[in-house]
């Protein structure tokens, strides 16, 4: 059973993967980096960006950034939600930053930026945010190594 | 002249706290060391004037090359304007900053950020002597020399506090410092004394 969504788009001739459902029954969606920015546009009918988060999806594969729309209704106990994924290369991670679509991708984009690495363009203060500045690497891909720093393991 | 006044530099730094009363003001632990490579011929006549040193001492760890003491040293860019721009790594028994600081009046000047202080071990949980002093100052003048060319941020100098931190670890497990047990707060912080350190530590208290 294809989603509401997919059905839609497909029906607009817009590029897209379905991933099917996953466990809450919420429709997911792959998208191209590159088509990223303008089907966000589009998809501001979903006016809530309830979550924007990443991920690693397998050392020295991709890197996932996932973004969590539903729209916001009255009355409804069940408000229509969409998931979107959207892979890029870890050799080159840029995604479309959708901060002049949901503002409230701001701090979100930062930290998987911080956390992974994924640059956001057109993000309008793309910098670290939850480790310090001068920190190199990116901490929460698979293959990071920390540093051996005396206080992290080994204080009392 | 570079030689005579870095020599007496060291000696100053090496000195114990508390030891002797003379002085109201407290002896820290400070080294500065220029981050840059001295010339060569300061180097050479150092090594004149520590000759019978070196002879005993089969390999030859790195001198520390501290920076001559400056005079009328005033704490400058220390303002909330300046916030943003002190560089320092601070963990229990090292910390290092980026700037230089007076020995004696603990003025802070942040313009030279060429320069890097090591203050070490300012709550003395460990007993020094001038020999394990001087051990940790060659490590750390090791340490920026082998980091030399790396980006001058908070990152490198933790990275560096942390290899001391390891290296003031591995002196106490070979029995080189002991805790020292008139410490305010005496809490082991580098595992609790045991015969086996590698050596016989058993923690017991020593005139200093």
């Amino acid at each position: 059973m294809q989603g509401r969504l997919f059905v839609w788009l497909v029906k607009h001739g817009l590029v897209h993967r379905s991933l099917g459902f996953d466990y809450q029954g919420i429709e997911t969606l792959q998208i191209k980096p590159e088509d990223w920015h303008s089907i966000a546009v589009i998809l501001y009918v979903y006016g809530y960006l309830r979550s924007q988060c990443a991920y690693d999806v397998a050392p020295g594969g991709l890197l996932a950034s996932v973004y969590h729309l539903t729209r916001i209704e009255y009355g409804v106990d069940q408000p229509e939600e969409v998931c979107i994924k959207v892979f890029a290369p870890r050799s080159n991670p840029r995604i479309p930053s959708v901060f002049w679509v949901w503002k409230s991708s701001d701090f979100q984009e930062r930290e998987s930026y911080d956390m992974l690495g994924i640059s956001y363009e057109n993000h309008p203060r793309l910098k670290r945010i939850l480790m310090p500045e001068s920190w190199i690497g990116w901490p929460l891909r698979k293959d990071y190594i920390a540093p051996n720093f005396y206080e992290i393991q080994d204080a009392h | 002249m570079a030689a005579t006044s870095s020599y007496l530099a060291c000696t100053k730094f090496s000195m114990l706290g508390w030891s002797g009363g003379k002085r109201d003001l407290r002896m820290k632990r400070v080294l500065s060391v220029s981050a840059q490579q001295q010339a060569e011929v300061g180097e050479t006549q150092e090594a004149k004037v520590q000759e019978e040193q070196e002879k005993v001492k089969q390999q030859q760890p790195t001198q520390p090359r501290p920076v001559e003491k400056q005079l009328n040293v005033k704490s400058k860019n220390m303002g909330k304007d300046y916030g943003g721009q002190w560089l320092s790594s601070v963990t229990r028994h090292v910390r290092i900053y980026a700037a230089y600081i007076d020995p004696e009046t603990s003025e802070f000047d942040q313009t030279q950020m060429d320069k890097l202080t090591l203050i070490l071990d300012p709550t003395d949980e460990f007993v020094w002597t001038p020999e394990t002093c001087n051990k940790v100052y060659s490590y750390f003048q090791e340490l920026v020399d082998h980091y030399e060319g790396a980006p001058l941020t908070e990152y490198t100098l933790r990275l560096i506090g942390s290899d001391i931190e390891h290296y003031i670890r591995k002196l106490l497990y070979d029995g080189e410092i002991k805790y020292n047990m008139d410490a305010k707060v005496l809490n082991f912080s580098m595992g609790k004394p045991r015969i086996l350190f590698n050596n016989n530590n058993d923690g017991q208290f020593q005139d200093g």
